[in-house]
């Protein structure tokens, strides 16, 4: 009201700010809300994450303080190789994923009809739809000593005695990992391979590109970004799912979020959260370095 | 400038292709000329474009052969063809500068850089993009996009270039631009052009002869002007041009000439050797501009029919008046806009036309 008065009367300024409405100012706190809702329960535990891991440990919690106790805890103990022993299984269960999940993303996009290739894909879902916890424990009883796979290679006479390297070792956690987070990996894959255009799969055929050549020179970089990102989402989640290792793993098949939690049930709260910043500042430097790879901000920008 | 006498560039024999249940095309037989712009026109999902991707390699007939220079290329890949393809669009690697698009073929065929390069910049100079070379496909128009994939197409030297819709994805006026384009590169690389469109126009405008498909049959081809002109089959009437489509009943034979019933007019019209009887059904056609409109009656017997006047549609250069027959039929006379004295709907008139501008069609 008042700016439009002194508009009016002063005739002066060319442009008065117009007034905000009820729905710009309801639309503006549609942004702000989510914002504050992630800094105050995601950016601020996350620096109390730090702060905490220097605290001095007490009998059943913590004092503030500052001590480097639980890094020296964690670094020169075997919680250091059980966490790059993780990091290693990790990036296997990546590599399994990406070689059986993102030929089925290209085999969507290419040769199943453009109307049914979502409904493709959401089939993928399913697997969500059962409690991971379920999902992950049913493993057992296929996995274990005289579960269904030993039962199975003994009755066709393949294996004379039950392989029980599948249960409780790196091995189990592995397949566990793969059979949780494929469906990551066919997402990205077929989002990333958005970015190859319809028609250039018929081009490479016209010029006599072979499939090794079109994978390297055409899918790879096209689908890169995409494939880092799903890469980075299995990798992290195969570093920090407590509960695979904890149902599959056993004696130095565990990860960090298992470390963390273990440390968490002594009663040990500096040294989880000591593991929890460890982890996040390897996955930083990860995501640094794929961004100054791959320029992670392309997957977000059209191509053509 | 077409080369008769050697083997044809194209030759296509009772090609045959079906998707399961779904015949795309049906016994289809064209030969195409070395260094001739052949135009496959039709309706969309009329086979034209399975037809083009079964010269270029791009599936296997069902049955039937495909003979390039003389011979038979059924059992080779795309790339050991001597064709090569422009896409509608959507056919460029967004990674990759136009000069790496471009060079890209050759690089996979092994040749040295040095050779890349000098046949790059060649192919870059005849579609005018020099300037562009280093430019990604993103920050290119539409119709650039369209060159990068002729240039690439040029710098392979295969001698006989397949272009599926290439100006489909262009807006109306850029589409004109390079279709004229089109026609001068053809001349000047004079290599075999075969090109897909549903665009009439376009199809003028570029080609040396047409053939018409649709519903996965070959309907009939030939020299622009004389499909344009003298079409042989109702279809094309009705696609090429303006043509007004008249269902008849053959009333009497004399010689040459036929007396077919429209409506409730007796029209004379020449046989063009076809059988017919008497008491079959048949189509005329006869292009809207030949038909002239007037208010007087008594006209040449036998080339002229009365109406009601319906409506005038003024498009600018011409106006076409409708009229509507006895029998419901709506038939469209067009003519220069001089006068604005449109008669007022519901008022009888006369069309009639020249003797020999109707077209009898027997399907």
């Amino acid at each position: 009201m008042t700016a439009a008065a002194s508009e009016t009367v002063g005739g002066t300024r060319p442009a008065a700010r117009p007034r905000a409405s009820a729905s710009e100012a309801l639309g503006r706190w549609a942004f702000r809300l989510p914002l504050i809702f992630m800094l105050v329960f995601f950016a601020l535990p996350m620096a109390m994450t730090v702060v905490f891991s220097l605290f001095e440990r007490t009998m059943f919690w913590m004092e503030p303080g500052f001590t480097l106790f639980s890094y020296e805890n964690f670094f020169f103990s075997a919680r250091l190789t059980n966490f790059l022993e993780s990091m290693k299984y990790s990036a296997i269960a990546v590599a399994i994923c990406f070689v059986l999940g993102f030929p089925i993303a290209v085999f969507v996009r290419r040769s199943v009809p453009q109307v049914a290739q979502h409904r493709v894909i959401l089939l993928f879902i399913l697997p969500f739809m059962v409690s991971e916890i379920i999902r992950v424990f049913a493993l057992r009883p296929v996995l274990q000593r005289n579960g269904l796979v030993n039962t199975t290679l003994q009755n066709l006479g393949i294996i004379d005695e039950p392989i029980t390297a599948l249960l409780y070792t790196h091995t189990g956690v592995v397949i566990g990992e793969v059979l949780s987070f494929l469906p990551f990996i066919v997402f990205s894959g077929f989002l990333a391979m958005e970015a190859v255009p319809k028609y250039i799969f018929e081009v490479c055929d016209d010029l006599g590109v072979g499939p090794w050549r079109r994978f390297v020179d055409v899918i790879l970089p096209l689908a890169a970004p995409g494939i880092f990102a799903g890469s980075v989402f299995i990798f992290v989640n195969g570093l920090g799912v407590a509960l695979l290792p904890n149902i599959l793993g056993g004696a130095g098949a565990v990860n960090a979020g298992l470390i963390a939690t273990q440390a968490i049930t002594a009663l040990d709260f500096p040294l989880a959260m000591a593991v929890s910043a460890i982890m996040m500042a390897t996955l930083m430097a990860l995501l640094w370095i794929g961004h100054r790879v791959f320029d992670l901000t392309r997957i977000l920008t059209p191509l053509s | 400038m077409l080369d008769r006498t050697a083997a044809p560039a194209v030759e296509v024999r009772g090609l045959t292709k079906t998707y399961g249940p779904v015949t795309a095309l049906r016994d289809v037989s064209v030969s195409i000329a070395a260094g001739e712009y052949f135009v496959l026109l039709g309706p969309s999902g009329g086979g034209k474009t399975t037809l083009l991707r079964a010269i270029g390699g791009f599936h296997r007939p069902t049955a039937g052969e495909i003979l390039l220079h003389g011979k038979e290329v059924g059992h080779l890949p795309p790339d050991k063809r001597p064709t090569t393809m422009v896409f509608q669009a959507y056919a460029l690697f967004p990674h990759m500068s136009v000069a790496q698009n471009v060079g890209y073929g050759l690089k996979v065929a092994g040749l040295p850089k040095a050779q890349i390069a000098d046949k790059v910049a060649q192919a870059l100079e005849m579609v005018s993009l020099s300037p562009f070379a280093d430019r990604r496909p993103h920050e290119l128009s539409g119709g650039q996009q369209q060159r990068v994939q002729l240039a690439r197409a040029f710098v392979l030297d295969r001698d006989i270039l397949l272009l599926d819709e290439p100006l489909a994805a262009l807006d109306a006026q850029l589409r004109k631009d390079m279709c004229l384009e089109l026609k001068h590169l053809q001349e000047k690389v004079g290599i075999t052009f075969i090109h897909v469109t549903h665009n009439q126009e376009e199809a003028m405008t570029v080609a040396d002869r047409i053939a018409l498909i649709a519903n996965g049959d070959l309907v009939e081809y030939g020299g622009a002007r004389d499909i344009y002109r003298a079409p042989d089959k109702a279809f094309t009437a009705g696609f090429v041009g303006e043509n007004n489509l008249l269902a008849g009943r053959v009333a009497g034979l004399s010689g040459d000439s036929v007396a077919v019933d429209v409506a409730d007019a007796r029209l004379r019209i020449d046989r063009r050797g076809l059988r017919v009887a008497e008491g079959q059904e048949v189509t005329l056609s006869i292009r809207s501009e030949a038909v002239r409109l007037s208010r007087d009656t008594g006209h040449l017997e036998g080339q002229s029919i009365a109406g009601t006047y319906t409506e005038s549609v003024y498009l600018g250069l011409t106006t076409s008046h409708r009229v509507r027959l006895s029998d419901g039929t709506e038939m469209v006379a067009r003519e220069i806009s001089e006068r604005d004295d449109a008669p007022a709907p519901g008022t009888p008139v006369v069309l009639s036309w020249a003797p020999g501008t109707a077209r009898l069609h027997v399907e």
